[in-house]
This record gives C-alpha cells, sequence and structure tokens, in this order.
C-alpha cells in the first residue's frame, strides 16, 4: 500500500531540551494510524515536527515520495498535509464561518472552498448552526470540530489530529471518534491520530505505534496491541 | 473668552492627535504581530524627521511627497533589522528582544548626529494658513492630520480587505492557528516589522510637518513614551485603536493645557506630561489591556 507519510530516525525538542529521539514510523493511504502514548512522552512534539512548527535536528520526514524535512508549514499544506493542533489554536474574535474560510486560505484549497464546506457542514451539523458565532464563545467541544473543520477545509490527503478528544464529556468522545472514522470511510482520508484515550482509539485504527520516552517502543495491528499484555500493562496502563 | 481659547486648543489637540495616532501604528503592528516592544521606537521617527529636513532643504523637496520616500526607506531598513537580528530573537525572551531594540534605537542616533551633527534644526515650509473660526492653523499641520487620518483609513481596509491582511490578522488572533491554515508566518512576520517600521518612518514626516523645528537626533525619547502611553490607551495590539488613542491623547494633552494654564503658578507643559503619565498608570491598573480593547 501507498506510503503517504514516512518519518525516519525524528529528532527534535525545545531549546536545547531534546524530546524526539529518534522514532519512525509510516502512515499508508486511507488507513487510520493511532500514535499512542501516557503524556509528555512526545506524540505532540513527533506531530508539530513534522508539520514544521518547529524544526526538525537530524532525522527524515517524506509526504509521499517527496523528502518534505525542512520545507516551511505552508509549503506542507499546499501539499495536502494538514494537522488540527493540540489546544486547538483557533482565532477567537472570528466567527465560525471565518475561521473556516481561513482553513481554505491557500490558493489550492481556496478553489474548492464551497465542496470543503459542504463536507465540513456534514460531518458537523453544528457547525452550520453555529456559523456566526465567535469562535472564542463556543464550548470546549464545537471548538474542537471547528479545530478539525478548519483542518478539512485545506483540502488536506493526510490530516493529523492532535488528542482530538481531549477535555470532551464521554458521550461527545464517542461522537468524535466515529466521525473521525466516517473520515476514512466515506471521504477516504488518510489519518494520524494522537490519543491518550487508548482503548478508543485501538476500536478506531488500522495500525497502531506506541509512543515512550521520545521513541516508538512497540508497533502493530490493534488486535496485537490488544492481545499483548506486556505492551498494554508497560505503556497503556490498561 | 476661555471657552473659545479650550475650543480651539482642543481642536489644535484633536489635529495633533491624528499625527500621534499614526506615529503609534507602527509600534501596536509590530507588538501585535511579533509580540516584540519596539523600545527604539521613536529613533525612527527621528530617521522619518531627518529624511524630510533633508529632502527640503537640500532639494527644496515638498514633505508631502517625502512621504513615500519615507515609507520606502523605513520599509527597507525594518526588513534589514528584521533579518540581521528580530529573526533569531522570535522565541527568546522579552529582554533578548527589548535590548536590541534599544540599540537598534542608539544606533540610528549616532549614526545621524554623525552624519548632520547634534545641533537642533528646522525648515520652513510655507503653504498659508487656514482660518477654522475658534483658532487659525497652518496649512501644513492640516496636511499633517488629514494624511495621517488617510494612512489609518487605508490600513484598516488593507487588514481587512485583503488576502495579506486577513493573513496578519490571523497572525494577530493565534501564529500557530494560522500556521495550520497555510499562512506563511515567517514572511508575515517579516513583512509586518518592515510596515511597523515604514509607518513609524512616515510619522517622523507628519511630525515635521507639525512642528517642523527641534530636529535632532535625540528627538524620539518623547514620542516613544507618549506611543506607549497611546499604544495603552488604543489597545495594545490594535493599529487603528491607537490611531483612536491617538486621537484621545491629543485631546487631553491640549486640553489640560488650557486648563493648567488658568491655575496661577503652574508651569503647563510641564504639568501636561505628568498628566499623560498619570493616565498612562491608572489605565494599567484599571485595565491593562488597554482602555479600547475588546478583551
Amino acid at each position: 500500500m501507498y506510503k503517504v507519510l514516512t518519518v525516519k530516525d525524528l529528532e527534535s525538542g525545545y531549546g536545547s531540551m531534546q524530546v524526539l529521539w529518534k522514532p519512525s514510523l509510516q502512515v499508508k493511504e486511507g488507513t487510520i494510524t493511532s500514535l499512542l502514548g501516557p503524556n509528555g512522552v512526545g506524540k505532540s512534539t513527533l506531530l508539530v515536527t513534522v508539520f514544521g512548527s518547529i524544526e526538525p535536528w537530524n532525522g527524515r520526514i517524506y509526504f509521499g515520495d517527496q523528502d518534505v524535512t525542512n520545507l516551511p508549514s505552508h509549503k506542507k499544506v499546499e501539499m495536502g498535509l494538514a494537522l488540527a493542533p493540540e489546544g486547538k489554536h483557533l482565532f477567537p474574535k472570528m466567527s465560525v464561518y471565518e475561521n473556516l474560510s481561513m482553513g481554505a486560505y491557500r490558493k489550492k484549497a481556496l478553489a474548492h472552498k464551497e465542496e470543503s464546506l459542504k463536507l465540513v457542514y456534514t460531518l458537523f451539523p453544528r457547525l452550520k448552526e453555529r456559523k456566526n458565532q465567535m469562535a472564542g464563545s463556543m464550548s470546549g467541544g464545537e471548538q474542537q470540530m471547528l479545530t478539525i473543520g478548519r483542518a478539512l477545509m485545506t483540502k488536506p490527503r493526510l490530516i493529523m489530529l492532535d488528542e482530538p478528544s481531549q477535555g470532551l464529556a464521554p458521550k461527545l468522545v464517542g461522537e468524535v471518534f466515529e466521525t473521525i472514522k466516517k473520515m476514512k470511510e466515506e471521504i477516504g482520508l488518510t489519518i494520524l491520530l494522537v490519543e491518550q484515550n487508548a482503548s478508543a482509539s485501538l476500536d478506531a485504527a488500522d495500525y497502531v505505534y506506541i509512543m515512550h520516552e521520545g521513541l516508538i517502543k512497540a508497533e502493530g495491528k490493534p488486535e496485537e496491541i490488544k492481545g499483548s499484555p506486556e505492551i498494554r500493562e508497560a505503556y497503556l496502563g490498561m | 473668552m476661555e471657552v473659545e481659547q479650550l475650543t480651539g486648543n482642543l481642536l489644535q489637540g484633536l489635529v495633533l492627535g491624528a499625527v500621534y495616532g499614526m506615529a503609534t501604528m507602527g509600534l501596536s503592528l509590530i507588538f501585535g504581530v511579533l509580540r516584540i516592544v519596539n523600545v527604539g521606537h521613536g529613533a525612527f521617527i527621528m530617521v522619518g524627521a531627518f529624511i524630510t529636513l533633508w529632502l527640503f532643504n537640500a532639494f527644496g523637496i515638498n514633505p508631502l511627497l517625502a512621504i513615500p520616500f519615507a515609507f520606502m526607506f523605513g520599509m527597507g531598513l525594518g526588513l534589514i533589522f528584521y533579518y540581521a537580528a528580530i529573526r533569531k530573537l522570535r522565541n527568546a525572551p522579552e529582554l533578548a528582544t527589548l535590548l536590541v531594540t534599544f540599540s537598534f534605537g542608539i544606533l540610528l542616533e549616532e549614526v545621524v548626529k554623525f552624519i548632520f551633527g547634534s545641533e537642533f534644526r528646522g525648515y520652513n515650509w510655507i503653504v498659508g494658513k487656514v482660518n477654522l473660526g475658534v483658532t487659525v492653523l497652518p496649512m501644513s499641520k492640516m496636511y499633517a492630520c488629514f494624511g495621517s487620518a488617510l494612512v489609518a483609513l487605508l490600513l484598516y481596509l488593507w487588514f481587512n480587505k485583503t488576502r495579506a491582511g486577513v493573513a496578519m490578522r490571523s497572525v494577530v488572533q493565534d501564529s500557530e492557528g494560522a500556521r495550520v491554515c497555510g499562512v506563511n508566518v515567517g514572511g508575515v512576520y517579516a513583512f509586518s516589522f518592515a510596515l511597523g517600521i515604514g509607518l513609524t518612518v512616515v510619522s517622523g514626516v507628519m511630525l515635521t510637518m507639525f512642528i517642523p523645528v527641534g530636529i535632532n537626533p535625540y528627538m524620539g525619547g518623547g514620542y516613544t513614551l507618549k506611543a506607549f502611553v497611546i499604544a495603552v490607551l488604543g489597545g495594545l495590539s490594535s493599529p487603528y485603536g491607537a490611531f483612536f488613542g491617538g486621537l484621545i491623547f491629543g485631546l487631553i494633552e491640549n486640553g489640560s493645557y488650557t486648563l493648567f494654564a488658568l491655575i496661577p503658578g503652574v508651569e503647563p507643559f510641564a504639568m501636561t506630561r505628568f498628566l499623560s503619565f498619570a493616565m498612562l498608570l491608572i489605565i494599567l491598573l484599571i485595565k491593562p489591556t488597554g482602555l479600547l480593547s475588546t478583551k
């Protein structure tokens, strides 16, 4: 199967503190690949390094066949890499609609703005109802939807979701995971999912990487991870 | 009689306030986008003043025509300073950028002193006067006022109607969010810094139209302080908020001047300075995000 994203021996961090210690992973087209692990092991750092918010120190990142290791983020967005970042990073003083429009900022995405908008409103009818509301005044769950919706507006091939269920009520967590599965099955998107909620991600994922202390400790199909008490106990606490 | 004088002074204050506002927009823009306080702000105003003086005295060029030249020169200066130092300090502690912009100011002052010397200079641009009933104003002041208002309006339209302006607004609200949308955030930083410096240098042109004397390498300090008060009035990170902050500041400065002059034994000019800083303190105590901010 075609590999949309390949990460090889990636190293990066903040200031002089190294966070990533050469993790490697692959994301195959049309799959949900889940990156699991407890808080503070470098999952978000891996996503922002791949996206280009922080610079990689070493290692390589390939998008499709192309080496994008040192490419700036806006070029990656243009190529079809999207990020729904941790902490949402919405534009609080813009309306829901304006936030979504910002997602179609690149010319390529702008050409498909209407169809992308329709798609986002179908996935999240709530956003359509609230399209004129200021993003800063919405509930946590709605903001989460908007974060994913805005990333979808960039017309991505691969969407990286950072903790989409964080801080949500249990009922909403189920809804978010349903939507993620829909994004794969109905739209054919490729998804790299970072989560702390191990059980829900194991159910949704096609392939799982377990991260710990800045590197990949285990990988496999969800059944294999679930079937291994050692992995579950050592890294997932379940 | 005094009422008439007060009205006249307030009108003068409004005209001066527009120029003050213009002189603060660059500071607010740079703070809003880059979260950097340009402590050397006044030195860039001084550069604009010297550009006007030099063009007028050496070539007889109309100060209005100095505006585009000052803008291009300021943009260039801003780009040089951005790529020479600011870019590498994006994530550095605040003290680093404070020291760097402070040193920009000193550098500019000393270079200008080296070229032009340190004495006070001026120029004499005679374009007639306009009678506004309660007061008579030189046309040059009116040009400065309307020029400033026009720049503020253009900046507002540019921010709200153009793609590049929207990109800048998005960076002001959340730079990581802008990055996620595919905005070239590094490019926006460079351009905003250049634009902020360009606007500040242009405001130096406007200020000399208002006060065509007292031009010297160290004239910027007082303007830096006033710009800080105005920026806080206007909500810190909004350039057109700064413009309205300038109007209010001009009104208070000139209005209070008239009132202080009525008190025997008080030096009114010194008192207006006192008042502006008392204002800064009070605003920071009551509403630290700025008087006109919506936050």
